[in-house]
């Protein structure tokens, strides 16, 4: 058994719902792992701290038990996944300036941001391995399993957003 | 009068490094044992979800729910270091 440490944040369709109200039934569908953050009205946040033989199975029967108390609830972000520099530096344990320089002076092999503006985000799942494989740090293993594991929960969310039909179409030319 | 302790020490614990850091801590409830708030509850908090958070009275592990009360906290007193984002 390993611990995995993870946010699950989830939203209500119907705003009207408090989230209070959600508490004493999570706690008896084994919720009582987390910390439950209820300061947003009609939203939830779940911080956990569980024991489980994948980041896989963690991450799985968190939100089926979450499913069960709140079955409309819909999952806005597992974390961690989506990191900037700063994340990248907290979760690594070295400075931001550290973790800058680094991606500086290895612009062609650094993973490329998923998203660059006035900050850049990137997928902590991707740093975490080529910091791993590609420069030689020690980097915790559950904690890859973890976010390889948020990133797929991330995507598999978003992709309910797909259209089949254009879908089909930029996958023929993305291939 | 001070407020009900709670009756996991590490959790206690937890609690008073919450309340020196300016939260407050209100007691009730069944599985949860009660409430902390988050002292900036307002726009610019990061806290978002967690600037309330419930506490249980018998937590799955206490120490690791100790420890997640505690990360809230920093988090939170995270917005009171200039933001250093390009």
């Amino acid at each position: 058994m390993q611990e995995y440490e993870f946010t699950l944040k989830f939203n209500f369709p119907d705003p009207s719902h408090t989230p209070e109200s959600y508490l004493d039934n999570l706690a008896l569908a084994g919720c009582d792992d987390a910390l439950i953050g209820i300061g947003q009205q009609g939203r939830i946040a779940l911080n956990f701290n569980r024991e489980a033989e994948s980041a896989l199975s963690a991450l799985y029967s968190a939100i089926e038990q979450i499913k069960s108390v709140i079955p409309d609830a819909q999952l806005i972000e597992a974390t961690p996944d989506f990191v900037g520099l700063s994340d990248i530096a907290e979760v690594v344990g070295y400075s931001r300036q550290n973790i800058r320089k680094l991606m500086l002076n290895n612009q062609a092999s650094f993973p490329p941001p998923i998203h660059e503006g006035s900050s850049a985000l990137w997928h902590l799942a991707t740093v975490l391995d080529w910091l791993k494989e590609g420069k030689g740090y020690a980097i915790d293993d559950s904690l890859r399993d973890l976010a390889k594991a948020t990133m797929q929960l991330n995507l598999a969310k978003e992709s309910f957003k797909l259209d089949p039909v254009i879908n089909a179409k930029f996958n023929a030319v993305l291939s | 009068m001070p407020r009900k302790s709670h009756p996991k020490q590490e959790i206690e614990d937890a609690l008073r490094y919450a309340e020196s850091h300016g939260w407050r801590v209100d007691v009730g409830g069944s599985h949860a044992w009660g409430k902390i708030y988050c002292p900036y509850n307002d726009k610019e908090c990061r806290c978002g979800e967690f600037c309330i958070a419930s506490i249980w009275s018998t937590p799955k592990n206490a120490g690791n729910h100790a420890k997640q009360i505690k990360r809230v906290v920093d988090n939170c007193s995270t917005r009171k270091k200039p933001d250093n984002e390009e």
